[in-house]
């Protein structure tokens, strides 16, 4: 016999024995009342009635509670586990005087499923928050690193840890951009693409090539792409992973790789700048004391030194634009102080040559958008030209002022041999030079392919006119710096990034 | 004119330059402006001479032996070095560098001049304007 059929046995019987001994006493009574007395059997009756219902009412009482022992304990249990309400005792379950057996048999059942749901609860719980125990994350064989919606390192695994050489244990709790001090080849960063998902994505991914990183001083520069998780929704709050693929070998094997054409630069550099300053010191420590034949030869020296400076320049600029690595910072500048400045420069190349530059700027010429740098050898390479094709004892004229359509224009008029027709298609390609006179003129052919570029990349044109013995007006225009604003407005910078085949987002880690 | 004559006089200048003939040349130029000019061609002897925080203005070529010169650089600009290096690093180098090299070199020094593009004469007047 299970504890329940027992418990119903028991409480049958208890009801039998008080049923019975309420029957019992009222036929006694009744018996002893019409024995006894002489009362009237109305009476009687009325006064049977009454008492059964008493007896009734002490007996539903009695055995009521007597019943409910079992289930007030049972609920006493439950209440007692219950996560929400913490007022309730446990049972005294050996006070009990009825079904003690089965409630200690549902009891320690309850208590039991209570344990098992609590321990479900606690593991579920691990498997989501503590990712310290997740095997996959921790044993990734990839630097990871999970950020919070604050951006603070939550969980970093052995190999991230091991990675930038720092204990995951020092790692965790610290804001990300504290401990990982990246730069991104472009404005495209971490950071900006972090921001913006927080606002407009639910859940997003992303990677980065060549990405930089200094760790500590004195640590090598990490290189590395890296790929990027968002998930706003997590319940944790671990919002963003990371992962690093480390390219530090391949990417710094790269960035050492001097190019043939930047050893070349430099071997023609080093020596460049010895002959320009001892030239300087004979220039400065000779002047008047020497035959004036002897000192326009070394203004000579001067001149064709600062000529070949800017050559290697052209040489540069020229793979920066096969490259497409040519990026101008367009800035506001006063275009007669650089224009002025690039002609003062000149002048020695013009004068050793017997030639003279006439210079005629307009008055009030507004301010406009150029990179310095880049548009100064523009200047350099149109009017060196003039130069050379010029031809001694000329003058070459240089001229600046507003078109009507609001550009600032700037010729160069040489009245050297001029073009003819037939080459003129051909001007502005890299290495072309007129087959004329090409034994009597030195050059490379770079100069105006590079002007080209660097004034198309200004937003300008750059044109020719040209009679064959009459000579040549090169000319080039340049955006007002107003013009421009529109679009610093846009991009919400200081100066504007532009390439040499169109726009370029902005950033501030690319610089001439 | 007295006034910049006072500025640079006995001003200490470090030259870190492998090439005999720039640095001669150099040494020429800024000696003549006042300046007290001390010339070392290897890298490892340049950092241990830079550490003795003797000179205001330090010209740091990146090719030079032994030690790279960026590596000199970081070294000398590292934050936890006690006590910190006070003087002007200016690069003067004829190489040619990735964009985002340089300006990474340029940001931890003060003054990023190619060799090339100037004369000495033009080296004197940008040292002028450091302080």
């Amino acid at each position: 016999m299970n504890h329940l059929e027992k418990l119903q046995s028991h409480i049958r019987q208890h009801i039998f024995m008080m049923v019975f001994l309420e029957n019992i006493l009222l036929v006694g009574l009744w018996w002893a009342s019409i024995t006894y007395t002489d009362i009237d059997p109305f009476i009687l009756l009325a006064a049977s009635l009454v008492i059964s219902l008493l007896l009734s009412v002490i007996i539903m009482y009695v055995n009521a509670s007597y019943i409910m022992q079992p289930v007030k304990a049972l609920w006493q249990a439950i209440l007692h586990l219950s996560p929400t309400d913490h007022t309730v005792a446990a049972p005294k379950i050996e006070d009990l005087k009825v079904g003690r057996e089965l409630v200690t048999t549902l009891t320690a059942q309850i208590y039991q499923l209570a344990n098992t749901a609590e321990h479900a609860v606690q593991e579920g719980q691990q498997k989501t928050t503590d990712i310290s125990n997740n095997f996959v994350a921790q044993n990734l064989p990839l630097p990871l690193f999970v950020l919070d919606d604050a951006q603070t390192i939550k969980f970093a695994n052995e190999a991230a840890a091991k990675y930038i050489g720092i204990a995951a244990t020092e790692l965790i709790g610290k804001n990300v951009y504290m401990v990982l001090d990246m730069s991104f080849p472009s404005e495209d960063t971490f950071d900006t693409w972090l921001k913006d998902v927080k606002i407009n994505s639910a859940t997003a991914t992303k990677s980065w090539e060549r990405v930089r990183m200094t760790v500590r001083d004195n640590h090598p520069t990490l290189l590395f792409d890296l790929a990027g998780y968002y998930n706003r929704n997590n319940p944790q709050k671990l919002e963003t992973m990371l992962v690093l693929f480390d390219h530090t070998s391949q990417y710094s094997q790269d960035d050492q790789a001097v190019s043939f054409m930047a050893l070349s630069v430099h071997e023609l550099r080093t020596p460049l700048t010895m002959m320009r300053g001892y030239i300087e010191v004979l220039d400065d420590e000779l002047k008047g004391k020497i035959d004036p034949e002897l000192e326009g030869f070394i203004l000579k020296m001067r001149s064709i030194s600062e000529q070949l400076t800017a050559f290697v320049n052209n040489i540069l600029n020229v793979a920066r634009i096969d490259n497409d690595q040519l990026e101008l910072q367009l800035q506001e500048e006063n275009w007669q102080n650089i224009l002025s400045g690039s002609v003062e420069m000149l002048k020695l190349r013009a004068k050793v040559r017997g030639i003279e530059l006439e210079y005629n700027v307009a008055p009030d010429l507004p301010a406009v958008g150029v990179d310095r740098l880049s548009i100064t050898e523009v200047i350099n390479n149109l009017v060196d030209n003039a130069i050379k094709y010029s031809g001694t004892g000329k003058t070459i004229k240089i001229d600046a002022h507003v078109t009507t359509d609001g550009l600032i224009e700037t010729t160069i008029q040489d009245l050297g041999l001029g073009i003819s027709t037939s080459v003129m298609p051909n001007l502005f390609t890299k290495f072309y030079r007129d087959h004329r006179n090409r034994a009597q003129i030195g050059g490379t052919g770079l100069g105006l392919y590079l002007s080209k570029a660097i004034v198309t990349a200004h937003g300008g044109s750059l044109w020719v006119r040209s009679k064959e013995g009459q000579g040549s007006t090169f000319g080039f225009t340049l955006l007002p710096y107003s013009k421009l604003t529109e679009e610093l407005k846009q991009s919400g910078n200081q100066e504007i990034t532009r390439g040499a085949h169109g726009w370029i987002k902005n950033h501030s880690l690319y610089r001439r | 004119m007295t006034d910049e004559a006072n500025n640079t006089t006995g001003r200490k200048i470090l030259c870190i330059e492998d090439e005999h003939f720039i640095a001669e040349l150099y040494t020429r130029a800024l000696s003549k402006a006042g300046y007290q000019i001390e010339v070392v061609t290897d890298g490892q002897q340049a950092l241990v001479a830079a550490q003795t925080n003797n000179y205001d203005i330090i010209l740091l070529d990146l090719m030079v032996p032994n030690l790279t010169g960026i590596e000199i650089l970081r070294a000398l600009r590292d934050p936890a070095r006690v006590p910190k290096i006070k003087s002007k690093i200016i690069i003067t180098t004829n190489l040619e560098q990735r964009d985002d090299i340089r300006a990474d070199i340029e940001k931890q020094a003060d003054g990023y001049l190619v060799k090339a593009e100037i004369t000495p004469h033009e080296l004197v007047e940008f040292v002028n304007t450091v302080q």
